[in-house]
């Protein structure tokens, strides 16, 4: 288990880590997921050691490490480039922690042989990386660090070089190595989509805090503010000013600003009505013949899948949505559009959530 | 593209043949001083005009090596040159590695420095070099002198600054050293940190980073960074003229000049085989050192 209370990272006067508490479980598969610079990495280096922790704890099954060099904190790195050493064949690369330690000849041996039938590298031991193909470089990467039998395994970013039919078919490879190996795995991606379908439990960075952690589905389901809501899912959830009035009892009478003709009626969360904004997802919103509770605009944009179409609509707020199949929508032409209330989140002026969708 | 047509490809032809040709002269121009020296080295009755040997024989190199000092010539140069290689070759892979890992502000200002060094003429700078390499020299025969007695002479011929194997040594690398630094500061910008980093999680200590990891990687800039310094070094005809002066420690060089000073006879056989003598190691270097500036590194980082 691994805990981190209150960390904070200073580049000189800037603070790019600002307080961060995050635990992760024994045997937990860990995504910290967040947009370019928002200090997934920093955080990931600063719990192998490379970086330094300016303040707070980091606590790895009940000892504090903060001070621990690298390679006595028990924890092994999967590198964004694998970074394997070119000079050395895939045997040697995978054994060269052992060597260090000055393992014998014979039981490097038999060890690397263990992690590459694990791996499924066993035909490439001799081989150097530079004859490797990418997944088999990743899979060399791997070898090296869990032959150090970590209680903590760290990829930074590491299928973010392979094209796209590789990353699934390694997505799928980390899952069923994660399971074999019962490792506790911090894993670290820009890519939403690899966080949602690896992690058990997703860590979402913003600015060098935690917008929000759990696991993926609670993150989907009941994001806590704006910035959650609209990165988790993709294509990403419609946030839509609009202008709240009380209505009757418990009701809430939603009206879109800026030419958007929205109008919805909601449950009344009790907040205090005006200027919020109104997030809808496009799985959410339906199409219908004529305008009831919702509203019509102009179809700007349409884009196939075969099995679900994405439809842009609304030039001054556009909005997209989702439909089912492939549906006879052109652009130019005029559409309906309706969400259930149960399915609205609703944000404050500042971001955060005051009323979450309840599940259908 | 549209096709060119029959008269576009005679004077394409004609062109191309125009081009060879004088391609060729050029090259043949480049290449007879060499083929000169081959033929004239190995004719036992060498004149100045190129011409086939009537006679070939070996006389002329084993008079280089049994009548003049060809042996204690080759080994001075070897050693002097080697030296002064293999100690850029060491300062330049550890400073190149600092310069490119630091972000110092004295970073850029301090290689545009020192490649001043190698853009001011030597010959200038041969006075105030001679005045600091003299009191070093005499310093150090102070100390050894009343320590060593009569052995010190000989003492100093190799630890001498001043016509003695250390000083030269000294002098060359430091000519050397600035175009060595920049290659392989250059070299180390190419090189992901990922490479040490992975080797920190892995546990090397720092000489098992350096020694296992590092120079491994850094091999083919190494070779690259030595082999212009053998090169320009050994083809350094001055500071050995100018910082050595006993006879045991001429080099290559030296000896040839010398022996084409003498006068009454020029002896042409004698000086093609010297030269040739001189010319092979530089050309042995480059063949060496040619394996690894190819060798591609490609595949340990993903690409």
């Amino acid at each position: 288990m691994i805990t981190l209370k209150n960390v904070r990272k200073f580049y000189g006067s800037l603070e790019v880590i600002k307080g961060v508490d995050i635990t992760v479980e024994d045997g937990e598969f860990a995504v910290f997921v967040g947009p370019s610079g928002c200090g997934k990495s920093t955080l990931l280096r600063m719990i192998a050691g490379l970086e330094g922790i300016d303040e707070g704890d980091l606590i790895l099954n009940g000892v504090r490490i903060n001070d621990t060099p690298p390679d006595k904190r028990g924890i092994a790195m999967v590198f964004q480039s694998y970074a394997l050493y070119p000079h050395m064949t895939v045997a040697e690369n995978i054994g060269f922690s052992l060597s260090l330690k000055k393992v014998p000849q014979a039981e490097i041996r038999k060890q690397v042989e263990g992690v590459a039938q694990t791996l499924q590298l066993t035909d490439y031991l001799d081989r150097r990386p530079a004859a490797l193909s990418g997944g088999q470089r990743q899979r060399v990467a791997i070898g090296r660090a869990i032959i150090k039998k970590p209680s903590l395994i760290l990829f930074d970013e590491p299928l973010s070089n392979l094209d796209s039919a590789l990353r699934v078919q390694m997505r799928a490879e980390l899952q069923r190595l994660h399971r074999q190996l019962k490792a506790t795995v911090v894993y670290v991606t820009h890519d939403q989509v690899e966080a949602m379908t690896m992690a058990d439990r997703i860590v979402v960075l913003n600015k060098g805090v935690v917008a929000q952690q759990g696991p993926p589905m609670a993150l989907y389901h009941e994001p806590d503010n704006e910035f959650v809501a609209t990165f988790i899912g993709s294509p990403k959830m419609n946030v839509i000013p609009v202008v709240a009035t009380r209505e009757g009892a418990g009701g809430l009478r939603l009206v879109g600003k800026s030419g958007l003709q929205l109008d919805l009626k909601v449950p009344d969360p009790g907040m205090p009505s005006g200027d919020i904004k109104v997030g809808i997802r496009p799985e959410h919103f339906r199409l219908t013949s004529e305008p009831q509770g919702g509203f019509s605009d102009e179809v700007l944009i349409v884009e196939r899948l075969g099995v679900e179409t994405y439809l842009t609509v609304g030039r001054d707020v556009p909005v997209v949505v989702r439909a089912e199949g492939d549906i006879a929508v052109r652009p130019g032409d005029r559409v309906s559009l309706t969400a259930d209330p149960s399915v609205c989140h609703l944000f404050d002026s500042a971001g955060r959530v005051v009323r979450s969708a309840q599940p259908l | 593209m549209p096709a060119s047509s029959p008269a576009d490809n005679a004077n394409k032809g004609r062109s191309d043949l125009l081009a060879y040709a004088t391609l060729s002269l050029i090259s043949i121009f480049c290449f007879v001083p060499f083929f000169w020296v081959l033929l004239a080295s190995f004719d036992a009755n060498a004149q100045l005009f190129l011409h086939w040997p009537d006679q070939w024989t070996l006389a002329n190199y084993v008079r280089v090596f049994a009548k003049e000092d060809g042996a204690k010539w080759l080994f001075n140069s070897l050693f002097v040159v080697g030296c002064a290689t293999v100690l850029v070759m060491i300062l330049a892979g550890l400073g190149g590695y600092a310069l490119s890992r630091t972000h110092s502000w004295w970073k850029l200002p301090f290689l545009y420095t020192i490649l001043l060094v190698r853009v001011l003429p030597p010959t200038a700078l041969v006075v105030p070099l001679y005045k600091i390499l003299l009191t070093l020299n005499n310093a150090e025969g102070a100390v050894l002198r009343p320590l060593l007695g009569s052995y010190a002479r000989a003492i100093m011929h190799w630890t001498g600054f001043i016509d003695g194997y250390f000083g030269l040594i000294l002098v060359l690398a430091t000519m050397q050293l600035p175009l060595a630094l920049w290659i392989m500061k250059t070299f180390f910008d190419g090189l992901p940190r990922d490479y040490e980093e992975a080797a920190l999680m892995d546990g090397a200590t720092m000489t098992q980073r350096i020694r296992r990891v590092l120079i491994p990687l850094a091999l083919p800039g190494l070779a690259a960074a030595g082999l212009f310094s053998f090169m320009s070094a050994w083809g350094d005809f001055l500071m050995p003229l100018i910082f050595l002066s006993s006879p045991e420690l001429q080099t290559l060089p030296l000896g040839l000049f010398r022996a084409f000073l003498r006068v009454n006879q020029i002896d042409y056989g004698l000086l093609a085989a010297i030269a040739f003598i001189y010319l092979l190691p530089a050309v042995i270097a480059f063949g060496f050192a040619r394996r690894f500036l190819v060798q591609t590194f490609a595949g340990g980082v993903k690409g």
